[in-house]
């Protein structure tokens, strides 16, 4: 069954690095990405495998401390000490990684990083509406592209491109799809064990394998529905989680919403559903490669400015998920989430009158405590909220 | 008096630092006890509970009710029932006068504001990220190394005339930086004076993030602190609402009051 996730993140990444191995015996090379910005559908046109390699645990931050100050975010720390540690089996496996110029922290440590793997650093522009932006972007693509072609050795045709296109695509569909399962109330599956589930799917060595067992993960969950085996009841608090990430060992806040009684039902921002529901758009005679920019700068990161349609997204989602409150976290030093998080609490509070939780952390479990009064008193005040007024948006 | 049937409900705030005890009568009067909480957080609720009977000349079988709250809430076998200090906090500032919509909470180990509603509900707060600036940890510091008990710390608040100006909020750095301002010849007074109105600023501005609303109450125990109170008032430019009972309550009254309304 896909649904059950007993490993550790260690496990799952010892397991993915066997099978990345026994594929790159078998020939075929492996590409690293470290952000939802990274073109994956470069990757893929030019035949390789493509592998986050994002930090997302506490482990790799003390050897990164012997190079990086204490100072920055857990994320840019933990991603390069992936890489410096040796404690990471995927890292050493992958031929070359893709990167962007998001926040600070990211881009100086690339400078670093690229000591240790060959990269592409792809310049991001950070005011993405303007015409000048984009044109800039695609040449960028553009110059990844032919980055790929040079380290793996192949030539990417606009065939290539568009095949990659419709995988990716495919891909994105799927998972989305999987993020709207939650939309029904009760539900089939708790918001822990659907992150745990989704960080485990995300390593793929073969993608129609890849394909296959998104779907499988899809038909367990409608049945589920269907046979009416719900994980949570329907008066759990909804939350919606934006900002900054949880994933596989790294949902310590998340826990703690589901132990304080809620059920996070939807995710926003990193790696969550706005990240997949976006498709590529190709019209007819269009460069491939501009289809793949135009996308992909579409990112909501606040990174960006004045990133307005992440505004957007959330107040839809907040509707489409029947929201009773949302958390918004941020990683410790985290600059742009950090301020960005002032306008959410406009939208989320002011605006749609939710409940809202500003919650700044890191990778530790040092603050478990702390976090669990603001928690608590989160679901408090949502309790409050439904008993006075069972009024929904 | 209502001699057959029981007749308090009882409320234990375990905070970090100290533990407090409100037994509340039907007739809302209340009776009290407070103690350092120590590492025995169960055993010294149940010390603190006792005290409070022995006051109110009552026994374990009148209390019809006990609420627990505060860090060490888990640790209160005795509880019924457990509620965070951030709706504890509103309920008691509730019950001394339904017109208070704001709560500024100062305790050991961290400072909240709450807002509240007319009938005590929290409906938004805000709280201190995980160090300990801005809490009562960084006056003790203060006190400690200016060797002042924390009585003076508020006396001689009103005594300094250029109060300096305070860098850190750190528990660990103010040290560092109060030893430089006595080697510079700074008074006392004026120390003191620049480590209330810092702190004053710290406060004030989370409060601020928040939103400010009148009818505003100090509480925990750094509202015993009059200096802090006054340099808090000064930043806010509004009057803090005068509590009437000690700030350090306001807790576990909250907590009784919840025994109290969840048993009718």
């Amino acid at each position: 069954m896909v649904l059950a996730v007993t490993e550790t993140i260690q496990d799952v990444h010892n397991d993915f690095a066997l099978s990345l191995e026994m594929a790159k015996e078998g020939g075929q090379k492996v590409v690293g990405c470290l952000c939802s910005y990274s073109p994956t559908e470069l990757i893929l046109a030019a035949g390789a495998i493509p592998v986050g390699l994002c930090g997302s645990t506490q482990e790799p931050i003390t050897k990164a401390e012997e190079i990086l100050s204490p100072d920055q975010c857990p994320k840019v720390k933990a991603t390069y000490g992936r890489a410096v540690a040796g404690t990471c089996p995927i890292f050493p496996l992958a031929d070359c990684v893709i990167a962007e110029t998001t926040c600070d922290g990211r881009k100086k440590m690339y400078e670093l990083l690229e000591r240790e793997v060959p990269m592409s650093i792809m310049d991001l522009p950070q005011k993405p509406e303007t015409p000048a932006a984009l044109n800039h972007w695609i040449e960028e693509v553009r110059q990844t592209k032919s980055f790929l072609e040079q380290q793996l050795g192949v030539t990417i045709t606009d065939d290539d491109l568009r095949s990659a296109i419709v995988m990716g695509n495919k891909r994105r569909k799927l998972i989305t799809d999987l993020y709207y399962c939650r939309i029904h109330n009760p539900g089939p599956i708790n918001g822990l064990e659907f992150i745990n589930t989704m960080s485990k799917l995300q390593y793929y060595t073969d993608f129609d394998q890849h394909i296959a067992t998104l779907e499988k993960f899809y038909s367990e969950l409608q049945q589920l529905i269907e046979e009416k085996h719900y994980a949570h009841s329907a008066d759990q608090p909804r939350i919606l989680w934006t900002g900054l990430g949880n994933s596989l060992g790294c949902s310590k806040v998340l826990e703690l919403v589901e132990e304080c009684g809620g059920v996070v039902v939807c995710q926003e921002g990193c790696g969550g559903l706005t990240r997949s529901e976006d498709q590529i758009v190709l019209g007819e005679n269009e460069d491939p490669i501009v289809a793949i920019a135009k996308r992909y700068l579409r990112v909501t990161c606040a990174c960006m400015t004045p990133n307005s349609q992440r505004f957007d997204d959330l107040e839809r989602l907040c509707r489409e998920f029947k929201i009773d409150g949302v958390i918004d976290l941020a990683w410790q030093f985290c600059q742009p989430f950090e301020i960005e998080s002032y306008r959410v609490k406009e939208l989320v509070k002011d605006k749609l009158g939710l409940p809202f939780l500003h919650v700044v952390t890191d990778y530790s479990q040092s603050d478990t405590e702390q976090l669990r009064i603001r928690v608590e008193g989160f679901m408090e005040r949502i309790a409050t909220r439904k008993k006075y007024a069972d009024r929904r948006l | 008096m209502n001699s057959g049937g029981k007749k308090y409900f009882a409320g234990i705030d375990a905070g970090s630092r100290t533990t407090k005890v409100v037994l509340l009568n039907g007739d809302s009067s209340f009776v009290s006890a407070i103690r350092p909480t120590g590492l025995n957080v169960g055993e010294t609720a149940e010390k603190v509970l006792a005290e409070a009977l022995v006051a109110a000349s009552a026994q374990t079988h009148d209390i019809q009710r006990i609420v627990g709250t505060g860090y060490g809430r888990v640790s209160l076998s005795c509880a019924d029932t457990t509620v965070t200090e951030l709706s504890c906090h509103a309920l008691g500032a509730n019950c001394i006068s339904p017109d208070i919509r704001m709560v500024i909470d100062i305790g050991g180990q961290d400072s909240k504001v709450i807002h509240l509603d007319q009938d005590g509900n929290m409906v938004d707060f805000i709280m201190n990220d995980k160090c300990a600036a801005g809490t009562g940890k960084f006056l003790e510091m203060v006190a400690r190394t200016l060797e002042m008990d924390m009585d003076n710390l508020s006396d001689i608040h009103f005594k300094g005339e250029r109060p300096c100006q305070i860098n850190s909020m750190c528990v660990v750095f103010v040290e560092s930086e109060i030893i430089s301002l006595i080697a510079r010849g700074e008074s006392a007074a004026d120390i003191v004076s620049g480590v209330n109105h810092a702190f004053a600023n710290r406060i004030g501005n989370m409060a601020k993030r928040l939103g400010l609303k009148q009818q505003c109450v100090l509480t925990g125990g750094v509202a015993k602190n009059r200096g802090l109170k006054d340099a808090l008032t000064m930043y806010l430019r509004t009057s803090l609402t005068p509590l009437g009972i000690d700030p350090q309550l306001n807790g576990a009254l909250g907590a009784a009051v919840l025994a109290q309304r969840l048993s009718h």
